[in-house]
């Protein structure tokens, strides 16, 4: 045992060495430049030459599974045709009231029905679910995450040697770098912000507050390494206003946060988002609901009110889609936050999938597992353009306002303008259902028959 | 199936679709053609969710449907090529933001005379009562359960009152003939099938350029 010492200890310092050296290289190139808002430009080297090597590994898996012989998979994740994810039911109603106008309860047949079918039969013809997608000629350029690729398979040596190498980076380097820059950044948030509460309420503590929060969104950025491009920045949200965005993930809130100074709103949670809710609001006024008040949508509306009226306190930042999607579409704007009266400075949102998808499915990941894969994703990079701001017309209500603002936002991110409730992402439509569905429909034609011939 | 000459391609500019979107249809018009430069009716029997569609048949025979392929001709084609393909899914288009009064009326009447078509089976231009229950009877034709009856008793009800927005009141001993694409109009009249009656492209192409 004796022996091994000196070997332990030169092995405990060549650690400690490196620990430190780590540690120096963290403080230098990233959170220093985080509490000042300059960039190394580190960020945008290191997506070039990602680039650069995914164009190279998506010719390699072409050739290899041309020498091969076999197809390849091309996986359109979405389809190419927005299917609007409505029950029969539903739509039949819908298609009904924008006619007649009669009593919806009493289901007749009428010649709209017909659309029903007819459309989802076109789309199923335009894009089949069930049969797979075969592309020869071009492969989307493959992002060395296995998790995007079906062709894994056809590759060659070179290439699982490259992906291995991928895996190794991005899980014994890049993970543990950005747990520990996100564990700095909470920590500094929530310590930033109790202290700066200790002060006297003035313009200094709002301006020590405001950039504790800008700096501390800063590091969280870097540590998902997320790469933004801001447009048009002379639109952002001022004072009094209420910023509205598209909501693929909770990451948004991140991403907005570090551009520029928000109140959040938002319901109080418990454990470590419970902790750093209280922290935050100690430093400047965000608005927490309780989650009974959260119900209660006139308490909401008025502290909402409360909030915009009040010049001195920063805009408030929504998502009126109240779900996160998919970053294809943009769903039902939910008409609360357009009732205020305030300005509203809508903002659009749009991730490139090439680095990593950073929607938040949130049936099918938690929160933990959500953070995790995009800690284990090579990048997150996004583009968020601030439109120009916009108020409610006297002649329309709170709806067709909210509709013109989801329009002007879908058009700007290049996203589709989609109808429905965002609620309904939860309720899948099941396969055995389309079978269902002609049984169901002729139950309702049939059923409101028989009870008119009988009374 | 008789050679087709060329024809102009104006119905596929009119289309307004990118060529992303072309390119999209193309290959899937390859996949369902089997790499043949035609379609015939079986190709459409390589689509499983079709056969849970009640009027299925109707739909593959519109695509084969003459008048919808604006050929000055009757009757039906025993193939299509990829530009027909085209044509028929150029009735389902969504409406773009810029069109003005005139081009909303002509885009909407497209649309129901496509629609008018898959009820009027005969081509004769006129919607009889039989050709009408034929189509409840395959809209409710899911329900094993049903009776013939019912079936027929509901399409009967369906067209009494067809005829009544149409004719108004009819006499003791007036018949009335069938719906013509007239009164087919204006039995649309309130809806609002321009919004309805469409399918939707994923922008796929619009992926933000950050770099």
């Amino acid at each position: 045992m004796f022996l091994l010492l000196p070997f332990d200890s030169l092995v405990v310092n060549l650690l400690g060495i490196s620990i430190t050296v780590l540690f120096t290289l963290l403080l230098v190139f990233i959170i220093v430049p985080a509490i000042f808002g300059v960039s190394f430009g580190i960020r945008k080297v290191y997506m070039k030459t990602l680039l650069k090597i995914f164009q190279w590994a998506t010719l390699r898996i072409e050739r290899g599974a041309k020498e091969k012989n076999h197809p390849l998979y091309k996986p359109y994740v979405n389809g190419i045709i927005a299917k609007e994810p409505t029950s029969l039911e539903e739509e039949i109603k819908e298609l009904r009231r924008s006619g007649s106008g009669r009593a919806l309860d009493t289901p007749e047949f009428e010649l709209s029905d017909i659309f029903y079918f007819c459309r989802k039969g076109i789309e199923t013809i335009m894009d089949d679910e069930v049969t797979k997608r075969f592309s020869a000629e071009e492969l989307e350029s493959w992002n060395l995450l296995s998790r995007t690729n079906y062709n894994f398979q056809y590759i060659s040596l070179r290439l699982t040697v490259l992906w291995g190498l991928g895996v190794l980076i991005r899980y014994c380097f890049l993970l543990p770098l950005r747990i520990a820059l996100a564990f700095t950044g909470i920590s500094l948030l929530v310590t930033g912000t109790t202290v700066v509460g200790y002060l006297p309420n003035g313009r200094c503590k709002d301006f020590l507050s405001k950039h504790v929060h800008l700096m501390c969104y800063r590091i969280c950025v870097r540590a998902l390494t997320a790469i933004i491009t801001y447009h048009d920045r002379e639109n952002r949200p001022r004072n009094g206003g209420i910023c509205v965005a598209n909501h693929t993930s909770p990451i948004d809130v991140i991403i907005l946060a570090s551009d520029g100074y928000y109140a959040m709103v938002g319901q109080i949670h418990g454990g470590l988002m419970g902790v750093i809710q209280r922290a935050m609001v100690k430093a400047c006024p965000h608005v927490w609901f309780e989650r009974s008040e959260v119900k209660d949508r006139h308490l909401v509306a008025r502290r909402l009110t409360e909030h915009v009226q009040d010049k001195s306190k920063l805009p408030i930042l929504i998502f009126p889609e109240g779900t996160c999607i998919n970053n294809t579409s943009v769903m039902m704007f939910k008409k609360g936050s357009f009732e205020i009266g305030a300005t509203v400075y809508p903002v659009a949102i749009k991730y490139d999938p090439q680095f990593g998808d950073a929607f938040w499915n949130s049936s099918k990941y938690g929160m933990v597992t959500y953070l995790l894969r995009m800690m284990t994703s090579w990048a997150i990079v996004c583009s968020v353009w601030y439109l120009p701001p916009m108020t409610r017309q006297p002649e329309e209500d709170a709806v067709q306002f909210a509709n013109r603002v989801k329009s002007a936002i879908a058009r700007q991110g290049g996203l589709v303008d989609l109808l429905w409730d965002g609620g309904l992402k939860r309720e899948k439509v099941k396969d055995a259902f389309k079978e269902e569905q002609q049984k169901l429909y002729s139950k309702m034609i049939v059923g409101s028959h028989e009870d008119r011939s009988r009374s | 199936g008789c050679p087709q000459g060329p024809r102009p391609v104006t119905s596929v500019l009119a289309l307004a679709v990118t060529s992303e979107q072309i390119e999209h249809l193309h290959r899937r018009f390859k996949q369902l053609s089997q790499d043949q430069l035609t379609i015939r009716k079986e190709n459409f029997d390589s689509i499983p969710d079709l056969e849970f569609n009640p009027i299925r048949g109707k739909i593959v025979h519109a695509f084969f449907d003459k008048r919808n392929l604006r050929q000055e001709s009757d009757g039906l084609a025993d193939e299509i090529n990829f530009e027909d393909f085209l044509t028929i899914m150029s009735y389902f288009r969504p409406i773009e933001m810029n069109m003005d009064e005139e081009q909303l009326d002509r885009f909407r009447k497209e649309k129901l005379k496509f629609l008018f078509h898959m009820y009027d089976s005969d081509h004769d231009g006129k919607i009889t009562l039989q050709e009408y229950r034929n189509v409840v009877e395959e809209l409710l034709s899911g329900n094993p359960h049903l009776e013939k009856e019912s079936a027929r008793s509901i399409a009967d009800g369906a067209m009494m009152e067809a005829a009544s927005i149409c004719v108004g009141q009819m006499g003791p001993d007036q018949v009335y003939e069938g719906i013509t694409f007239e009164d087919f109009l204006k039995m649309w009249q309130g809806i609002d099938i321009e919004t309805k009656m469409h399918v939707r492209f994923l922008n796929v192409d619009t992926i933000a350029h950050c770099y």
